[in-house]
């Protein structure tokens, strides 16, 4: 579903990202670990087609992402690191607004329950995003992408800054799409939600995978031993 | 693009600094309408009683030597125009009273600027003010951070992705705060109607139709503009302080260096000048009031010949009357060279001006403005021929009655009765129409489109590959 073939690209001499070649299943969930600046947005970025690489190819379901984002990004679900939705909308309204956009219109109860799928508690539904946490915003944000239908996921350090509660419901998300037959890409620094979360990890350092593995294969600790040893210059 | 636009209005509804702001703004701009409307009464209320006055006292003439009314003269007064309380132009500084007499061509006196208690640079509070000066502040204000803020805090991505497409973002922007800005021009046109229902006719319809279309053109330009700096700049204070830089730009620094450029580029004579060149050149024609006069001595031999007589007394006609009138038509001439000289400049100086449109839309804007609200100096000019040709044919009866009204040569004595001052009629303007005077607003008309087009082409193209991230 998702596919980087030898895919490489630098900003004003510095090389982003070098040789990438990567593949995410349907139904897998694929943890990229890396320290800031290692690539791992630049990689997302590129699957959303906002960057083009400059030598071989990014794909999602066999379409090449650089050709435009709008015929790739009705496949994809993105979920930044923090979720800015519209403020003064509601959460219910945030969603309709951005399925509007995607030209679906849900009925007032749909929309309802995709926010209860991802998580949000019914009290919240109708008030401003203003008061909502970043860990409520991610689910309206995931319930975007989950309405639209997508079948790519790609979130960029999703857990950061989220209390141990909102991280688990969203590794019980991640965990439920993925069992749908999502495929989904994770970026992030978090090694021990990698762990939990992916079926396979990959180490990004200086835009290069240094390593891959499944995530059976290695402890949460030994992952970290692993992860450091990498990040050793 | 609908749901954009319509998210954009939500996001105007429900911001409260913002529904303060325009509630205040519509407050100002309804009271400024409304204190216009009061002003243009209370003008009008004033023209009518000091013309009925003049007037009175015109007919209230019992017997007078039709020459010595010449001098006694009357006066005109210039009505205020009907749009006036939207855009009152040049009106302050003109002055609004004439004195019209034999001999001489007067000026206007009275501007309501010279009896103003305090003087202030942007004068009274006036709707053109607010829809000129301050609502386009406004819509920058709105519009500065209106896409910039959709890419710093990542929501442009997710717009992107849902299948929004840039162009139709920024375009979606656009329309909405240009909407905002239309509404508010809208409120201060229907404010205009509320409170001068008895104005409403197909003239100030016509002209108030033009003044809403120059100022929605200028209005999408200023939106458009600020919007595509949202758009092209990352951060929006780069956006905001560019848009301010051009405000500033455009309605205080160009249109004054313009303006002093024009006025050098095209001189009008000093007041000075003008006046000795007009003295020297009335010298030249036949003194009115003095009978040995060389030319005059001509125009009497002309006239005994015409009559076949030797001698003034044996003219069954007064001659004095008809040296008047040869002294008033060589001050006519003279007149016509001189102010035809001025009117010329002037029309060159508005031409020049016009042209500066082609870099700043707001010389378009303001004199589309007071064209349409015929509140320049083009209707101005207008009305100071109308009384000038007035002056000409008041002056002309009286002298004629001088002359053939019964009296012979020399009699300075002899009196008309008070239903001759009575029959010479009274002046009355009659404000040139929209139809005639439409063409010389054409050229800022098409400005204000060029422009539009301009900021239209820079949102479809230079939009099109902005960047996303």
């Amino acid at each position: 579903m998702i596919h980087f073939q030898n895919a490489s690209k630098s900003f004003n001499g510095t090389q982003a990202v070098q040789d990438l070649t990567l593949e995410v299943k349907e139904g897998e969930v694929f943890g990229l670990l890396g320290a800031n600046g290692a690539g791992k947005s630049t990689s997302i970025n590129m699957l959303l087609g906002f960057i083009t690489p400059d030598s071989g190819s990014v794909q999602i379901k066999g379409l090449d992402t650089s050709q435009g984002a709008w015929d790739v990004g009705k496949l994809i679900g993105y979920i930044p690191e923090n979720v800015n939705l519209y403020p003064y909308l509601s959460g219910l309204e945030n969603l309709d607004y951005f399925c509007r956009l995607a030209g679906l219109k849900y009925s007032h109860d749909d929309l309802q329950g995709f926010l209860a799928e991802c998580g949000l508690q019914n009290e919240a539904l109708n008030k401003k995003v203003a008061d909502y946490s970043k860990g409520m915003r991610q689910k309206v944000g995931i319930a975007i992408a989950y309405a639209k239908k997508a079948q790519v996921y790609l979130l960029d350090e999703p857990a950061s800054g989220l209390d141990p509660l909102a991280s688990n419901e969203l590794s019980d998300m991640l965990k439920k799409l993925a069992s749908e037959g999502a495929a989904i890409l994770m970026a992030s620094h978090d090694i021990f939600r990698v762990r939990e979360v992916c079926h396979r990890i990959g180490i990004l350092k200086h835009g290069q995978l240094v390593k891959e593995l499944r995530s059976e294969q290695v402890s949460a600790n030994e992952l970290e031993m692993l992860y450091l040893e990498f990040m050793k210059d | 693009m609908w749901q954009i636009i319509k998210n954009e209005w939500k996001f105007l509804l429900r911001n409260r600094a913002l529904i303060g702001i325009s509630l205040v703004f519509i407050l100002i701009l309804a009271a400024s309408v409304y204190l216009g409307s009061l002003q243009s009464k209370n003008q009008t209320q004033q023209y009518e009683s000091a013309k009925d006055h003049v007037r009175k006292q015109w007919e209230s003439i019992d017997a007078m030597n039709p020459h010595s009314a010449a001098h006694y003269g009357t006066y005109v007064f210039k009505p205020s125009n009907l749009l006036s309380s939207l855009d009152d132009g040049v009106n302050s500084v003109t002055g609004n009273v004439l004195r019209v007499e034999g001999h001489v061509q007067n000026e206007m006196v009275h501007s309501e600027a010279s009896q103003m208690q305090t003087v202030s640079k942007f004068g009274k509070l006036k709707g053109s003010l607010i829809l000129q000066y301050i609502l386009p502040l406004l819509l920058v204000f709105l519009a500065f951070h209106s896409v910039s803020s959709e890419k710093q805090s990542g929501r442009l991505k997710l717009l992107v992705l849902q299948g929004a497409q840039p162009s139709s973002i920024v375009w979606a922007k656009t329309i909405s705060v240009w909407l905002y800005g239309i509404g508010l021009l809208t409120l201060t046109v229907l404010v205009y109607a509320l409170f001068n229902p008895q104005n409403i006719s197909a003239e100030v319809l016509s002209r108030t139709i033009s003044f809403y279309l120059s100022y929605a053109l200028f209005y999408f330009i200023v939106s458009g503009l600020t919007v595509f700096f949202s758009a092209r700049w990352q951060n929006s204070t780069i956006a905001l302080t560019s848009m301010l830089g051009i405000w500033i730009l455009w309605s205080i620094f160009l249109p004054n260096i313009i303006l002093t450029s024009v006025e050098k580029l095209h001189e009008l004579p000093s007041r000075n000048a003008f006046q000795a060149a007009m003295k020297e050149d009335r010298s030249k024609g036949i003194d009115g009031h003095n009978p040995s006069d060389e030319r005059a001595k001509g125009l009497k031999q002309q006239v005994l010949q015409e009559y076949g007589v030797d001698s003034l007394s044996q003219l069954p006609i007064n001659f004095d009357g008809i040296r008047m009138q040869a002294d008033e038509e060589y001050g006519n001439k003279v007149w016509d060279k001189h102010f035809g000289n001025v009117r010329e400049v002037y029309a060159r100086q508005k031409q020049s001006y016009q042209f500066a449109g082609i870099i700043n839309p707001f010389i378009s804007l303001q004199n589309a403005s007071m064209g349409f609200t015929a509140s320049d100096n083009l209707h101005h000019q207008e009305f100071l021929l109308q009384v000038e040709n007035y002056r000409r044919s008041f002056i002309k009866q009286l002298n004629d009655k001088h002359a053939y009204g019964g009296s012979k040569t020399g009699d300075w004595g002899w009196k008309a009765d008070n239903a001759f001052f009575k029959s010479v009629p009274d002046y009355e303007y009659q404000p040139a129409s929209l139809a005639s005077v439409f063409p010389y607003y054409l050229t800022d008309l098409l400005f204000l489109s060029g422009w539009t087009l301009l900021v239209s082409l820079l949102l479809i193209l230079g939009t099109k590959k902005m960047r996303v991230i």
